[in-house]
């Protein structure tokens, strides 16, 4: 078990950077997810921690020693990848102790590791199985039984779920979330389904167009964004302007005390999530708002409601509202999320 | 809208020609059958034919009474013994160093930069070539007084054409194996590419991520991956050369002669006697190649269900 | 893998492919060439003067013969075979891994045993020593052939166009002519090509069935390297191998290496 340092990591694929300057550290036992839409770049930095490619710029560190110059076969790094791809012509039990063959362990101690992990990964008497023979889930966990038997100091694993159905996923998550809390294995986890990430990891790091946005634990990234393409990635979409003048921020839908912001009086964004804002049809405090449009999305109500020239998304589990009905709306301060960084242009 | 369709061009077009459903065996068996004809009616009859020929009395050809006397004749006589012998020797042979070089010729041509992909195209260039061509070329490069003798005489790795080895008529075949080799090399080598395309690349990746050196996993990755086709196109190329008849026509030697040539030269011998004898013989190799044809059929279909071939 | 690594291997490859045919080239182009000489001592149109002169009147005569033969072998097999390939292509039906295999023996059983056994029967029908015997004893070995090409095209082929084209009301032959086959062109191309040089290279099959009466060009090179005519034996060579480079150069633009490999 060890640590995971990645170092100023720049990779190129085809002339192109894919991956810029990133740093990251992940912590001896951690659950991280590397979070972020297709195509950011996040396999090519397992890929890299695999040593399956090479990185053009930066420096890896496994369990505090440098890994650049090291084969993926010397690596104390396993990666499980997204697609299964178990070997056709090995069985389940061959498929698992592969890595321990290719180490020359053969003798009863492999056997029981072999055993051991069969059981910890819920597959125990399908040892003799075919792979073709199998369902999506029992590969996807034979798949992670052959990387885990291996007992890496880090564990890859990119976008191991997404080629299951919702059912299988939810079993799946809690599965990995059971077998990384028993082992304690320092995992790096590529998802681009950011409940799957929140849910699952300890922490979380969020990539957008090959660069590192926000790390954090997942109630930082949700509650407090570093950002507006930040807030947006996660569902956030109401952005509101104002100053932040003697540790007041002011705007025209709310004023909110905060005495950390730099009060110079320049432009600032702030967020408030569709699930914080009040909404009552008769109460006698807030703004006037009207309602534009309603959706019934089963456990919530999405309703867009305009107020003073701007429109505010709010999800409720009240149904009651429609269109064209006069509310008042009212967005709680200790909701309002202040962006630390000016508001250059909008 | 549409006019009354033709029985003609509905056979054609099929009633439901949108996915690949099953159709009325009755649509697929008209458009199917004519080929079937064909080949069941000259190739079938071509074969029953001869057995029929093979196991008749001669000259008589008394469909009532069958005889075993020319399979009989033939595998009693020691010719066939050892044509039989040196024909398996060549056929093995070829099939061996082309399997060997054609592994290794994928495996570089997989890993090529697109700058070389015209290579891919070149080396496919002796599947087409007819036998003869490469024949008459190889007489040219390996007779004693061909291409390489004179250059062994130029280097003075030789003093006359006498001493050059002999590689053409000779006894074991060298020629004729070296033309077999520079043709089917890349019939194997293209069958091994397809199931390395497939998922050779990742696998390997996979390979190196749990632990296995280069070797490893040529030898525990790649080499189970394109057994299955590597087995096949060796058993079609074994069949291929076993029944082939132009290239050891021309280089091979007047005795033992191939299997194919001797039961060429009983067909046409002077003593009409010797015909069935020859047919017989050709009997006996088609039944040679069927067995190793079906045996590769097998064998990719076993490949098939493993998910390794598309 | 470095450049120079892929720079020798690439040359090896093409060396080794381009050495028979530059030998043949050579030895065409020779007029005198004794051993031990590397090079000949006297070039010239010798041989191809004879070839195409008047003075090989047999050769062309074997040309024309040879071309006969495969065009008619190639037409009737492209013909008998679309439709096949297109039920092979389009359609699961059981007993398609058996057609398979029924159709796989043509190809591998050499054409000696076939021929051997079909010749007397010809020799009844009358149609031994004719052109009409080669031609059948060809298509024995390039029908399948081609319905394997066809197979494969129609695999790849998208019937929903003509499901298309009927919606729009166009009449089911003009389907076929309009539709089908501009899409299907170029892979029926290939499968007339490829029999067109199966049945090009035939040379035993020849031998038995036309009796000596029908000489292709093969027969006719076997004859001359036994007269020991090198240049002349070279310069038909090349004339013999050149259909196969259009076949090669036309199927490698059309539908990728994939194709070649499932022939055979």
């Amino acid at each position: 078990m060890g640590d995971l340092i990645l170092k100023n990591l720049t990779i190129h694929y085809g002339g192109e950077p894919v991956v810029n300057d990133f740093n990251l550290e992940v912590r001896n036992g951690e659950m991280v997810s590397l979070l972020g839409p297709s195509g950011a770049g996040k396999t090519t930095v397992l890929k890299a921690v695999a040593g399956l490619i090479k990185p053009s710029k930066g420096e890896i560190f496994i369990d505090g020693q440098p890994v650049n110059n090291l084969a993926a076969e010397k690596r104390s790094a396993v990666m499980v990848f997204q697609k299964t791809l178990l070997f056709p012509f090995l069985n389940v039990e061959q498929n698992i102790a592969f890595g321990l063959r290719m180490q020359g362990h053969k003798d009863a101690d492999a056997r029981r590791r072999i055993e051991q992990i069969l059981q910890l990964t819920e597959l125990t008497g399908l040892g003799r199985r075919k792979v073709h023979q199998l369902s999506g889930g029992q590969q996807q966990r034979v798949s992670l039984a052959r990387a885990l038997v291996l007992k890496p100091a880090v564990l890859l694993l990119d976008e191991p779920l997404s080629n299951l159905d919702a059912n299988l996923r939810q079993q799946m998550r809690e599965l990995i979330q059971d077998i990384q809390a028993e082992t304690r294995i320092t995992t790096l986890f590529v998802t681009h389904d950011q409940a799957e990430a929140l849910m699952i990891s300890h922490r979380v790091c969020l990539l957008l167009n090959g660069r590192l946005r926000q790390t954090g634990k997942p109630r930082e990234l949700f509650y407090l964004p570093a950002d507006p393409e930040v807030a947006r990635f996660f569902g956030g979409c109401n952005f509101i302007q104002g100053r932040v003048k003697d540790g007041v921020f002011r705007s025209e839908f709310a004023n909110v005390p905060a005495p950390q912001a730099n009060g110079n009086g320049h432009l600032r964004t702030a967020t408030i999530r569709p699930e914080d804002i009040l909404l009552s049809p008769d109460a006698n405090y807030g703004l006037h708002g009207k309602i534009a449009k309603t959706n019934f999305e089963g456990s919530a109500t999405r309703i867009w409601v305009n107020c003073r020239e701007n429109r505010f998304v709010v999800l409720t589990s009240d149904n009651d509202y429609t269109p064209g009905q006069k509310v008042r709306i009212h967005l709680p301060p200790d909701k309002i999320r202040i962006f630390p960084c000016e508001t250059e242009s909008v | 809208m549409n006019p009354e369709p033709s029985k003609a061009s509905t056979i054609l077009t099929g009633t439901d020609a949108r996915t690949r459903e099953s159709t009325s065996l009755s649509t697929t068996g008209v458009l199917v059958a004519p080929a079937l004809l064909v080949v069941v009616v000259l190739f079938g009859g071509g074969l029953v034919l001869g057995l029929i020929q093979s196991l008749a009395h001669f000259p008589a050809a008394d469909p009532d009474r069958l005889t075993f006397e020319h399979f009989a004749n033939v595998l009693s006589d020691p010719d066939f013994l050892r044509s039989l012998t040196l024909t398996l020797y060549v056929s093995t042979t070829s099939t061996a160093i082309a399997a060997v070089l054609s592994i290794m010729l994928a495996l570089v041509l997989i890993s090529l930069s697109v700058k070389y992909r015209f290579v891919h195209f070149i080396f496919q260039i002796p599947l087409t070539v007819p036998h003869l061509v490469i024949a008459v070329a190889v007489v040219f490069m390996l007779s004693p007084t061909g291409f390489f003798s004179r250059l062994a005489l130029k280097f003075g790795l030789i003093d006359s054409s006498a001493s050059f080895p002999l590689l053409i008529n000779d006894r074991r075949g060298i020629g004729i194996i070296l033309a077999y080799v520079w043709k089917e090399i890349p019939f194997i080598t293209l069958m091994i590419l397809s199931v390395l395309r497939n998922t050779g690349v990742e696998l390997l990746e996979v390979g190196r991520t749990l632990k296995a050196g280069p070797w490893q996993r040529f030898r525990y990755i790649t080499l189970p991956t394109i057994s299955p086709s590597l087995g096949a196109a060796c058993l079609i190329v074994f069949a291929y050369t076993f029944g082939a008849f132009e290239i050891p026509f021309l280089l091979g030697q007047t005795y033992p002669m191939m299997l194919p040539v001797w039961a060429y030269k009983n067909y046409s011998d002077v003593d009409l006697l010797a015909r069935p004898e020859g047919i017989a013989t050709g009997i006996i190799i088609a039944g040679v190649i069927i067995v190793a044809i079906v045996l590769s059929q097998t064998l990719i279909q076993a490949a098939r269900r493993r998910g390794a071939v598309s | 893998m470095r450049p120079i690594k892929q720079n020798v291997i690439s040359t090896a490859v093409i060396a080794t492919v381009g050495l028979p045919f530059v030998v043949l080239m050579i030895w065409s182009f020779s007029n005198r060439w004794f051993y031990p000489e590397l090079w000949p001592r006297q070039w010239g149109f010798r041989a191809w003067d004879y070839v195409f002169g008047t003075a090989g009147f047999q050769i062309m005569a074997a040309l024309v013969q040879s071309v006969l033969v495969a065009v008619v072998t190639a037409l009737i097999s492209v013909a008998i075979g679309i439709p096949a390939g297109r039920a092979l292509g389009l359609y699961e039906f059981k007993g398609k891994d058996l057609i398979s295999v029924i159709l796989t023996l043509p190809v591998i059983v050499p054409p000696l045993c076939v021929a051997m056994g079909l010749h007397l029967w010809f020799i009844k029908l009358g149609v031994a020593s004719t052109f009409l015997g080669v031609v059948l004893v060809h298509l024995t070995f390039c029908l399948p052939y081609s319905v394997f090409v066809l197979w494969g095209v129609f695999s790849n082929y998208n019937p929903d166009y003509e499901g298309q084209a009927r919606s729009l009301g166009v009449s089911s032959w003009k389907v076929i002519v309009r539709v089908m086959l501009p899409l299907t062109f170029p892979g029926i191309v290939v499968a007339a090509l490829f029999s067109f040089l199966l049945s090009w290279s035939q040379y035993l099959s020849t031998l038995i069935i036309g009796g000596g009466r029908v000489t292709t060009l093969p027969i006719l090179l076997f004859a001359l390297m036994g007269s020991g005519d090198r240049p002349v034996a070279a310069a038909v060579s090349i004339v013999f191998v050149a259909p196969a480079f259009v076949a090669l150069a036309f199927s490698a633009r059309y539908l990728g290496g994939k194709s070649i490999a499932g022939i055979r």
